[in-house]
């Protein structure tokens, strides 16, 4: 066994359930079970993949829906691979809401542009100096089409993986802790700013300000809240940054996650069978060995 | 006079914060609220000027119902301080922002500036007036944010957690403000992890725990021994007077002077 590959066993890599991180048999009965309720929730089967098993699986079902193109393609990816998916995890409706949320306004402007200014020969219509042609029909929804699988499937990752959850897999891939924590802090910023931004509008309600009433008081609304809202980020990075350096977050060497997400020889199999998968369909698009898409 | 009948609020997603709160407040009362946190303080008292609605129940200002009154309106007869100084401070001068307030109340000239500057005094920031905000210590910011509040000229003044962060002389500060607003007739409404303060400044104090009110009565009586299982169950401690007093069989001694005169009584 190779010195990689044994680091690569004592993190937990190779095992199918969850390892006890090192040291994990000094804790006492209670720290461990109190270490193992910082792990973000995991309710279904599809949760508890691995996050980079799932985040390979919205990639590589993104990138084949570009590739494939046509209709049978991406509907293939979306009723075989992302559908079940979502399904397992428990919140197919909540998805396909999602997806139609986020793929609606592009889907729109998609639709407006190339149904009347693609080439085409069957003129299904006329508006004025615009007509709509069939070809910019299919072609607007073969994009649409699209759109809604990748939405779908980057939705699904989205659902059921816990930010945390990804960053810490990923150091304990071996990205680089700050690397790991900058991407952990901007996707964990975004919530806590909305909430700093209600707080901050409820306490200039509180004084006054008017932003229930006309567009115009509105508008001058806006500068009050803008203020606090960049200040105290400011302040919060900084902070936050001294707060990491006096716990010791700039010391070089290896680190112990306080908990590991599980993973096993199956799902790092599935990934590379999927990358491969994605692979076979590019080359053959390329080649032309594949049919044209349907 | 604020009454609050039957009162109950769910956060959305489902958590129920105010359990069926039942409270009137007179005019001139001057009211402390305590409790764990989480235990529905900061939520009830933004139902007073509409920052949140009820579920069910309802809030009267004056015998008139709040429902359908925007918060700016509401604004002009309740004031409400928030805790953190630093999520309501934009402005670039120590006078531009107290005077923020009032000039959303609509006034303008010697009457904005009478009322600013009289609130500057009061809290003692009347020598900063032309400093910028970021410039004074955080004690200091949230004598601003106590300032920008009174400037309003409310008849019902709200202080969440006034004394956090202040050292004795802050305290001592806010505890003068909070005795001269109640010389004037204005009802003031604390919400305080500080049992002293409460003890020393207000005629009234509620008790909450879990989204209702478990005690509410004078100082000395909820203070008094016999409400400290009570306080227990929302994590509180009467303060340190209270227990002394108890402890010597002095009787209720929910304050620094009412135990030094009891000790006093006693030797004489």
């Amino acid at each position: 066994m190779s010195e990689r590959s044994a680091r690569r066993r004592a993190d937990g890599i190779d095992d199918a359930t969850t390892a006890p991180p090192p040291g994990a048999d000094q804790l006492s009965e209670a720290d461990a079970a109190y270490l193992a309720g910082l792990a973000p929730a995991t309710p279904t089967a599809y949760h508890r993949q691995n996050p980079l098993t799932k985040a390979t699986a919205a990639t590589m079902a993104t990138l084949g829906a570009f590739v494939l193109g046509g209709y049978v393609g991406p509907l293939a990816i979306l009723v075989l691979g992302v559908v079940p998916g979502a399904i397992v995890a428990g919140l197919l409706g909540r998805l396909v809401r999602l997806a139609a949320l986020i793929s609606l306004p592009i889907a729109v402007s998609v639709a407006l542009v190339s149904v009347f200014t693609r080439a085409g020969e069957t003129v299904l219509f006329v508006i004025g100096p615009f007509d709509a042609t069939l070809e910019g029909v299919d072609f607007a929804a073969q994009i649409i089409v699209r759109l809604f699988v990748i939405a779908m499937a980057l939705g699904l990752f989205g659902l059921t993986t816990d930010p945390r959850a990804l960053v810490v897999d990923l150091e304990r891939r071996g990205v680089p802790p700050r690397v790991a924590f900058a991407a952990a802090a901007t996707l964990e910023t975004i919530p806590a700013m909305i909430e700093r931004a209600q707080t901050i509008q409820a306490a200039q309600r509180a004084r006054g300000l008017d932003t229930e009433g006309s567009l115009g008081a509105r508008v001058r609304g806006v500068m009050p809240l803008v203020g606090p809202v960049i200040l105290s980020s400011l302040t919060e990075v900084e902070e936050r940054s001294l707060a990491l350096e006096v716990r010791a977050f700039g010391r070089p060497g290896r680190r112990h996650l306080l908990w590991t997400l599980p993973d096993s020889g199956r799902q790092r199999l599935v990934r590379w069978l999927l990358v491969g998968l994605f692979l076979a369909v590019a080359v053959g698009r390329v080649s032309g060995s594949l049919p044209a898409p349907l | 006079m604020i009454e609050i009948r039957g009162l109950v609020f769910d956060y959305p997603g489902g958590s129920r914060a105010l359990d069926g709160i039942d409270l009137t407040i007179q005019d001139g009362e001057r009211v402390a609220i305590i409790g764990q946190n989480g235990s529905g303080k900061s939520t009830l008292v933004k139902h007073l000027n509409g920052l949140l609605r009820p579920t069910m129940g309802e809030v009267f200002l004056d015998g008139a119902p709040t429902a359908g009154i925007r918060v700016a309106h509401l604004a002009a007869r309740v004031g409400l301080a928030f805790q953190d100084p630093d999520r309501q401070i934009f402005a670039g001068k120590v006078r531009t922002e107290v005077a923020f307030g009032p000039r959303n109340l609509g006034r303008r000239g010697g009457e904005l500036a009478a009322a600013v500057d009289a609130a500057l005094v009061a809290v003692g920031l009347d020598g900063v007036a032309d400093q910028n905000p970021y410039d004074l210590g955080y004690s200091r910011r949230k004598l601003l944010a106590l300032a920008s509040i009174l400037a309003m000229d409310t008849r019902v003044v709200i202080l969440d957690e006034p004394t956090t962060g202040q050292d004795a002389d802050g305290v001592d500060r806010v505890r003068r403000i909070v005795s001269d607003l109640g010389a004037a007739g204005r009802t003031v409404i604390a919400i305080s992890h500080d049992m002293r303060f409460v003890a020393d400044s207000f005629e009234r104090v509620v008790v909450m725990g879990a989204g209702r009110v478990l005690l509410d009565g004078p100082p000395a009586n909820v203070f008094a021994e016999a409400g400290w299982p009570t306080l227990a169950t929302t994590y509180l401690e009467p303060p340190l007077a209270a227990r002394v007093g108890a402890r010597l069989d002095l009787g209720a001694t929910a304050t620094e002077v009412s135990l030094i005169e009891a000790l006093a009584a006693r030797a004489g």
